[in-house]
């Protein structure tokens, strides 16, 4: 079971740029790219920070494969 | 590709290790084939080489990114990683330098050089350790 998610097409639908996403959340921006490509898993706080930020549940925007 | 400020102060370090093999490298080079009493002042000279290296390079990097980086979750690990590497390789490079003293027959007379390096060989492998069970009972 690998863990993937949907942050690149919620970021966009909600039109933010990674580098966006990443201040608000309180990352780089190379962090969401290595999140967006599976590189990277995030830590509770930070995939829930995600979360709130793009007004999402969470378990919608990560999900086991 | 846009590179971050902690990405070029990482490429500062390595333009250094270059810089630094291409300058005096060959000097010490040619100094283990005829050894000469220049070491003394060639040592001031890199070290005045290095703070003046890394005043320039930080200060230019201060310059062009104004704001501070703020800390990211994937530093820890990324750090970690790489010293782990780091680590393993002043191992190997360390073994490697006392199997050359060993294979100098002036040094296989004077053991104080190799019991130096394995001192602290041991030192280093036993704080390591030590370290990273505390971090497992603790962390």
């Amino acid at each position: 079971m690998t863990l993937k998610n949907i942050l690149k097409e919620i970021r966009q639908k909600k039109g933010y740029t990674q580098e966006e996403l990443g201040t608000n959340v309180g990352v780089s921006r190379q962090t969401i790219i290595s999140i967006e490509r599976y590189r990277y898993k995030p830590t509770l706080e930070l995939a829930m920070k995600i979360a709130q930020k793009l007004n999402i549940k969470i378990e919608k925007l990560f999900y086991f494969e | 590709m846009s590179l971050s400020k902690k990405e070029l102060s990482i490429i500062v370090e390595i333009l250094f290790s270059i810089l630094f093999a291409f300058i005096y490298m060959p000097f010490f080079y040619e100094n283990s084939i005829n050894p000469h009493s220049d070491l003394v002042r060639k040592t001031i000279e890199i070290v005045i080489f290095v703070i003046i290296y890394f005043s320039i390079a930080y200060s230019l990097l201060e310059i062009v990114f104004k704001k501070t980086e703020a800390k990211d979750e994937r530093d820890d690990m990324i750090n970690s990683k790489s010293y782990k590497l780091g680590y393993l390789l002043y191992e190997i490079g360390l073994f490697v330098f006392i199997g050359t003293l060993l294979n100098n027959l002036s040094f296989q007379n004077n053991g104080s050089i190799i019991f130096l390096t394995l001192m602290l060989i041991i030192f280093i492998s036993f704080v390591k350790s030590s370290y990273q069970l505390y971090l497992h009972r603790t962390f």
